[in-house]
């Protein structure tokens, strides 16, 4: 047995805070670019030509119905192979990229699914009207749609604090590789308390926040 | 008050949803300043007619022609948008806008859409706000109206982009009773005003009120029209007879 969770704590903690540091900017960095490109992509869900509508469906399919550790191994090892010109991109850049795909498949169907929640009376109101669809867009059902879209955002930010434990495995400095580098110290097991006990500091503050800014919400629609 | 000037031209219009064929070659003439009424039964077609007026339902044959120009072969969007900001409409569920207030909600769409100055948008949404008694409300929320000034303020959204004809669906169908006269009241203001104004109801007796035309619509074919008298009092279709003798009024 020897040293205990407690120990290894109070010796090691820099090394645990940098790697929760390093989780929550990955996390950070994947949702962020993964709400840009997802956005794009709930826009190209939404279009009417079946073409475009076919090709974002197929590409949030793929995405949500294969394990992210697949597809990082994708990225890692075949991407800087099958397309050249990415010959650029660090392996963590590799590894990040799918992060961020993999993000803006979730946030697509995020974004879709607050558009959709907007009764379509709303829409219908507005082009009677004669707005444009533009402006029925952005002024109309989106600033409705953001009080469905933004939770939901914090929860995808949740729920990958959790998925880019998988980063680790691909040496990136996140909360989980610190389990590889004290493993050479002969720690085993304490560290993965320490690491579960972190993430679920995490995952809790900042569910309460969602929870908080939920509420908020709801309030302002009475 | 109804002129000899066409307004509005529907020609043989036909609407599908999937396999259920919903109107069945509809022909109509609407003239300015003239009010008419659409009564008849529950999915018999009323409402999607007159959403085919502004085309929030496309039809798939006919055409609709506004003004002289026949909106269901317009190119571009653009088009349509500015022949939509002539025909007002008004739903039986009010459709206001939540997130904006009151005054927002009828400035919205001259400000965006006709380049009016705020300024101006403002007053003329006030004005509109004396007309139907809500000139303290505009600065609140929707979420803090009732039913029938939620209705009020729909009508007046409508009414800021000075519309040539007002098409309502079921205006009250949604109110609670003792809401009910508020909103008749405001549409019988627009109609002594000269509105032009389409109007699907089931209350038969503000129809007969306030109509000149009554156009009675079942399953997907306008059966009968004529002014009130003639439709309400001796009706000649066997389906309307049969239609106004299980409704009260």
């Amino acid at each position: 047995m020897g040293v205990g969770v407690i120990e290894v704590w109070i010796k090691y903690y820099p090394i645990f805070l940098k790697g929760a540091l390093g989780t929550l900017e990955i996390a950070a960095i994947a949702v962020c670019m993964g709400s840009i490109l997802g956005t794009l992509v709930a826009i190209l869900q939404l279009s009417k030509n079946k073409i475009i509508n076919a090709i974002a469906v197929v590409y949030v399919n793929v995405l949500r119905g294969t394990p992210l550790l697949v597809q990082m191994y994708i990225a890692y090892f075949f991407i800087p192979m099958a397309v050249p010109a990415l010959d650029f991109l660090s392996k963590e850049q590799t590894v990040m990229l799918a992060l961020i795909l993999n993000s803006s498949s979730y946030v697509a169907e995020i974004i879709r699914g607050g558009i959709n929640s907007v009764d379509k009376g709303q829409t219908e109101a507005a082009r009677s009207l004669g707005m444009s669809s533009k402006n029925t867009m952005f002024r109309i059902i989106l600033p409705q749609a953001i009080k469905n879209i933004l939770p939901s955002l914090g929860n995808e930010y949740i729920a990958m604090i959790k998925e880019t434990s998988l980063a680790g495995t691909f040496m990136m400095y996140e909360l989980m590789y610190t389990k590889t580098l004290l493993a050479n110290q002969y720690l085993i097991w304490q560290p993965l308390f320490v690491i579960a006990g972190m993430y679920l500091i995490m995952t809790s503050v900042l569910s309460f926040l969602v929870n908080a800014l939920e509420k908020e919400f709801a309030k302002s629609e009475k | 008050m109804k002129s000899n000037d066409v307004l509005i031209e529907v020609k043989d219009l036909h609407k599908s949803f999937g396999k259920l064929h919903v109107l069945k070659g509809c022909n109509e003439v609407i003239h300015k300043g003239e009010v008419v009424s659409i009564i008849g039964p529950s999915g018999g077609g009323k409402s999607t007619f007159l959403r085919c007026l502004n085309l929030l339902e496309q039809p798939e044959e006919g055409s609709v022609i506004f003004e002289g120009v026949d909106i269901t072969k317009l190119k571009k969007n653009s088009d349509l948008d500015k022949h939509r900001q002539k025909i007002g409409m008004v739903f039986q569920h009010f459709n206001v806008f939540p997130h904006l207030t009151v005054l927002d909600n009828i400035t919205i769409a001259p400000i965006l859409e006709k380049g009016v100055k705020k300024d101006l948008a403002v007053k003329k949404a006030m004005e509109l706000l004396e007309m139907v008694g809500l000139q303290d409300k505009a600065n609140v929320y929707p979420n803090k109206l009732s039913g029938g000034q939620k209705q009020r303020l729909a009508i007046v959204r409508a009414m800021a982009m000075e519309p040539d004809v007002m098409l309502f669906d079921e205006p009250t169908s949604a109110l609670d009773p003792e809401m009910v006269k508020e909103v008749l009241d405001v549409i019988k203001s627009l109609v002594d005003g000269g509105m032009t104004c389409v109007i699907v109801t089931h209350e038969m007796g503000f129809a007969k009120q306030v109509s000149d035309r009554v156009l009675f619509i079942a399953d997907g074919n306008i059966v009968e029209s004529g002014t009130p008298e003639q439709v309400f009092e001796n009706p000649k279709n066997e389906r309307t007879k049969e239609f106004l003798s299980k409704v009260l009024y």
